[in-house]
């Protein structure tokens, strides 16, 4: 069989013009993940979904309003079938199913999870990685085991100073770096760090992590393993592409040298009132969420003149260790245009700053947040 | 020449057209991209992850290039005689005027 050059045009001009109605169709944006419907698609393939961040009005997050982050997405995987080993410096390297897992004490507790880059796309020159704004965080009740005690049966050795997780999320290329972290092993030994096998009082759903994840609290978002496939103890930190550069930032902003991201940073959000609001002159809630990661919050000022005076805002409802807290502050707003800020504090002597120096990947984004409304 | 094209030629071409349209039609649900030159490059970019991952990105100059490097290194199939059509392209419609 031979082809003319004319069917070979004919050929490759309806491949192109085929190839462009394609495209011409593409006027929508990507359609919404089931179930979280409520979430904006950043990207449907991974997966990654955050809040419009007026939604996020209750202290535990729904599972449907709970942003999504994935580097790389995972198959589906049956509880039944499910395993999880732990290798590495142990004297006894063990494979523990969810049943065996479920023998141990359990404790329930409420975490709030922050991805790393969250508030990414405020940052100036814009960074590379999902742009995030102030959605990709959220508080939930975890309920697990903690993993010390999942480590304890598998006798790690005085060799092992960090302990990784790896997860059935798989790089689509073998070229790719699979997502590993590590967390070094004050924390994995902290009483709050767990196995998580449980969200908001149900077997913890497939988006995020189920049937078994790492929970860190008080850490990056990305030391939350999910899909738990492999628990290795190391003798030093991870030496991967996710700790060693993506997830690494500077310490501060006068440092050239970076670090991999552990302690989420102290941080505020206004919810009410919302960017843009109408406000009647007269007495109004401004309200929003705060929290800390390893520091705990010590105060939340308000400012309702775009920085110019502060006053002080109390801290209401429910808190957990590692929770966010809701925080109130109540405003005699006069007629005029307002820019509302909040600024939280925290015991480790971390303050939201006013501004945060461009880093390559746009982490550590805690700049005060501001909303301008009208008060008529 | 082109009565020569074998049958494993045009097979070929055949397997080509159905994989591109393929991905078009899968990028097709989401978010749309400017049909100019160097665009069918980034069919190949979803391959691996949503066209999304790339197109909400702002980058500048050595921004792009890196991050296509990265991609390359990491397995994408973009020779080197495309790389620099897909960064021009890219520059052209995800560019941060201040980006690095």
């Amino acid at each position: 069989m031979t082809i003319t050059r004319r069917g070979f045009l004919i050929v490759t001009g309806a491949a192109v013009g085929l190839l462009r109605a394609a495209g011409a169709r593409a006027q929508q944006p990507p359609a919404p993940v089931p179930g979280k419907e409520k979430l904006i698609v950043r990207s449907p393939r991974p997966v990654n979904l955050e809040a419009r961040l007026g939604d996020l009005t209750v202290y535990q997050t729904p599972e449907e309003l709970f942003f999504v982050r994935n580097n790389y997405d995972a198959a589906p995987i049956d509880p039944a079938q499910w395993s999880v080993k732990i290798e590495g410096e142990v004297d006894n390297p063990l494979v523990l199913r969810l049943d065996d897992l479920k023998k141990l004490p359990t404790l329930t507790q409420d975490v709030t999870l922050e991805c790393a880059g969250n508030g990414r796309s405020f940052h100036k020159p814009r960074a590379s990685g999902i742009q995030w704004e102030n959605g990709a965080v959220g508080n939930a009740a975890w309920k697990g085991v903690r993993l010390a005690d999942v480590l304890a049966p598998a006798r790690p050795r005085a060799s092992g100073r960090h302990v990784a997780f790896d997860g059935f999320d798989k790089p689509p290329t073998p070229q790719a770096p699979d997502f590993i972290r590590s967390v070094p092993m004050w924390k994995a030994l902290e009483p709050h760090t767990m196995v998580a096998l449980e969200m908001n009082g149900k077997p913890l759903p497939h988006l995020h992590g189920g049937p078994a994840r790492a929970l860190v609290p008080g850490f990056v978002g990305s030391a939350s393993i999910k899909w738990l496939e492999r628990i290795l103890v190391l003798p030093d930190e991870f030496d991967g592409f996710y700790m060693k550069s993506n997830y690494t930032a500077p310490r501060a902003d006068d440092e050239k040298e970076i670090y991999s991201l552990q302690s989420l940073e102290v941080k505020s959000v206004i919810v009410g009132p919302a960017e843009g609001a109408r406000l009647p002159a007269g007495r109004t809630a401004v309200w929003g969420w705060a929290w800390s990661g390893e520091g705990e919050l010590t105060g939340i000022d308000v400012s309702t003149d775009g920085g110019q005076s502060w006053s002080p805002g109390t801290f209401a409802g429910r808190w957990d260790r590692y929770s966010w807290r809701k925080w109130e502050y109540e405003w005699d707003a006069k007629p005029g245009s307002r820019t509302v800020l909040a600024r939280a504090t925290d015991s480790l002597g971390r303050v939201q700053p006013t501004s945060r120096a461009f880093n390559r990947l746009g982490y550590r984004w805690n700049v005060i947040h501001a909303v301008k409304v009208d008060v008529a | 020449m082109w009565r020569s094209l074998s049958t494993a030629a045009v097979l070929a071409l055949a397997a080509g057209v159905a994989v591109s349209l393929r991905l078009a039609l899968v990028s097709a649900q989401n978010t749309p991209i400017p049909q100019t030159p160097g665009w069918e490059l980034v069919m190949r970019c979803v391959m691996c992850h949503s066209v999304e991952v790339a197109v909400q990105q702002r980058l500048g100059p050595r921004g792009w290039s890196d991050t296509l490097d990265r991609m390359i290194k990491y397995g994408a199939p973009i020779p080197p005689e495309d790389k620099e059509k897909l960064l021009v392209y890219l520059l052209r419609h995800y560019r941060d005027p201040d980006g690095r």
